[in-house]
């Protein structure tokens, strides 16, 4: 191993400061296309989303436009949707169904196995000296959690199941709790005007919720019997906070194992339908998760580089601009009394319009801004909160900030951004072997 | 006609009622049972185009009922909804009024929209759509009991959809 130059000094773990730079600067920008969005395995999509063979649905890896399909065989392919002739994107639509892929220009002609199979005038024009074999389409490594489609241009990469760590024992509490898995939905794209990681960064932020979405708050609690959400209950709860292998993962304790998860879509109306669901799926759940993860709920969380809250994506799009897709994942099993509830909470609560998110923009837009002139790159963004109250715990993984209010998570972030950074290939990133206890018998693969 | 022009000027009030953020007035417009729904648009071939619009079921980019509505109407009135405060600038322009009475005096009414929002200083907004309502005779007004918006956009180029259609 070659002994890393820091180039990259951004945030300072002792004191919390974050150099504003890293929102706006367009060559941070593209070196994190190449160290970050390059490297890491990246969520692109849902098997759910291709069920057949020959199904393919449009998605992105970063900036990088992809196609993920099911091959004639059934299996899940990823290629760049660039023609190896001239450039162009092969693939036009969102979603479709077809065993090859034409391209419109000048009628090159991909199979879903990546093959270059067909070239007008291969003989006649080419002279028979084309090397089809070299010009097949560009592949991504593609694996899979619980259903969750992921994919890295890194052949260097470890494998998906080291890369999630132990962040898999408490994602396993949403994505794999039911032998029937999740299927996915969606998404809803939009155009936010904001650095990627303003987004990301925010998944672990519990402070804000109080200020930022009092007015759903009250309004909630007015319509759907949901308790007012406080300052004070937010700093003396006992949920975690929590950074496992660059994934901010907050986790909330249920009083009841048969409790409900969620809170977008639920209402006084359907709450018994939803405890009766998760009373009857318990003796499954805890058959697979065992009795304690059966105890525990994934809060907000993002999987680096730009998971926000699940499979929801913050493509980037510039430095000042980032594609925003809005996916809900549901379990099978559901009832679709429920599945409807939930779909429509997170759209009306989460989507372009979500009347929590959409107060979102503007202060993560304010963030990113700052960055933009002289002044305020003068003086670094304060992410102090609870520096020096991380600590390890003896049951739960990774780092566990002192108070589920916390920037922990945030700090933690950019230290992995910059480990990415810093990095000449992934022998320079540093992954914490799993160590916990996976009681139950939920896998990877669901 | 007469219906067409009591139709038409139905939603030249409504449009004004948006514009001049009189969104109690607004949200009387509709039934109790109102269904306040915008499917998402997908790019995919012209022989595809009957996947082009998703179905009810699908994820949809507003799904409301009349709670939800009411819910995004008064946490306007909080003073700390901070996507809407300080407000958008809007201009509804509603034309292309098709009607289509039904046998129970129920009418179909498909309208199409220009929708202009201007949002702190320079940010700016351009929303086109149809919107095909279902309106409702009650006590001899009107009242919309089904709405759905179609937008003409695949990636919505806005930071949120915060505004009324």
């Amino acid at each position: 191993m070659v002994a890393v130059d820091r180039k990259h000094q951004i945030i300072d773990l002792e004191t919390g400061q974050l150099d504003r730079r890293i929102f706006v600067d367009p060559d941070i920008y593209a070196e994190e296309q190449e160290k970050v969005f390059g490297r890491a395995w990246l969520m692109i999509g849902h098997e759910s989303l291709v069920p057949n063979t020959n199904d393919f649905f449009h998605t992105y890896m970063g900036e990088e436009p992809v196609i993920l399909c099911r091959d004639g065989r059934g299996n899940l392919r990823a290629y760049l949707n660039m023609c190896r002739h001239r450039g162009n994107r092969i693939v036009r639509t969102d979603v479709g169904n077809s065993r090859n892929f034409a391209c419109a220009y000048h009628g090159w002609t991909f199979s879903n196995e990546g093959a270059l199979e067909y070239v007008p005038g291969d003989e006649e024009a080419y002279y028979g000296a084309l090397d089809r074999d070299c010009l097949g389409l560009v592949e991504a490594r593609v694996d899979t959690y619980a259903g969750i489609v992921f994919a890295t241009w890194d052949h260097g990469a470890p494998s998906l199941d080291d890369y999630l760590g132990d962040a898999r024992w408490l994602l396993d509490v949403s994505f794999n709790r039911l032998d029937n898995g999740t299927e996915a939905i969606g998404p809803i794209k939009w155009i936010e005007p904001l650095n990627w990681k303003t987004a990301v960064d925010n998944c672990s932020d519990n402070y804000h919720v109080p200020t930022t979405h009092l007015s759903t708050i009250i309004v909630q609690g007015r319509h759907r019997g949901i308790p007012r959400l406080t300052h004070e209950q937010q700093f003396q709860s006992e949920n975690k906070h929590l950074f496992v292998n660059g994934h901010s993962l907050t986790m909330r304790f249920l009083e009841r194992a048969d409790q409900v998860r969620q809170t977008h879509g639920v209402t006084p109306e359907n709450l018994a339908a939803f405890e009766e669901y998760y009373r009857a799926t318990l003796p499954e759940a805890e058959r697979r998760l065992g009795s304690l993860r059966t105890r525990l709920n994934l809060g907000n969380h993002s999987l680096f580089p730009n998971g926000v809250l699940g499979l929801r994506l913050a493509h980037p799009r510039g430095p000042l601009e980032t594609e925003f897709w809005h996916f809900v994942v549901l379990e099978k099993d559901m009832p679709d009394e429920l599945k409807t509830a939930l779909r429509r909470g997170s759209a009306n609560y989460n989507g372009v319009n979500g009347i929590f998110e959409q107060d979102d923009m503007d202060n993560w837009r304010g963030v990113t801004e700052s960055g933009l002139t002289r002044m305020g790159r003068k003086y670094t963004q304060d992410l102090s909160m609870g520096v020096g109250h991380d600590r390890r715990h003896p049951d739960y993984p990774g780092v566990v900030a002192g108070r589920y209010t916390s920037e922990s998570n945030q700090r933690l972030f950019y230290r992995r951004w910059e480990q990415f950074m810093n990095a000449d290939n992934w022998e320079d990133i540093p992954l914490e072997p799993k160590a916990m206890d996976y009681e139950g018998t939920a896998t990877l693969r669901g | 006609m007469e219906l067409w022009h009591e139709l038409m000027e139905f939603y030249i009030r409504e449009a004004w009622l948006l514009d001049e953020r009189r969104f109690r007035e607004w949200l009387d417009l509709f039934t109790e049972d109102v269904f306040y729904f915008m499917p998402r648009r997908l790019n995919v071939h012209r022989h595809e185009t009957d996947r082009e619009l998703t179905p009810v079921g699908d994820l949809a980019i507003f799904e409301d009922d009349k709670t939800y509505l009411t819910m995004r109407v008064e946490r306007l009135e909080t003073g700390m909804a901070w996507g809407e405060d300080p407000p958008s600038r809007t201009r509804h322009i509603v034309g292309n009024l098709v009607v289509d009475p039904q046998p129970d005096g129920e009418v179909q009414a498909k309208t199409a929209f220009l929708l202009y929002r201007s949002h702190h200083e320079t940010e700016e907004n351009l929303f086109s759509g149809y919107r095909e309502d279902l309106l409702r005779p009650v006590d001899g007004s009107w009242q919309i009991a089904r709405r759905t918006i179609v937008l003409d956009s695949n990636v919505i180029l806005a930071k949120n959809l915060s505004v009324f259609f």
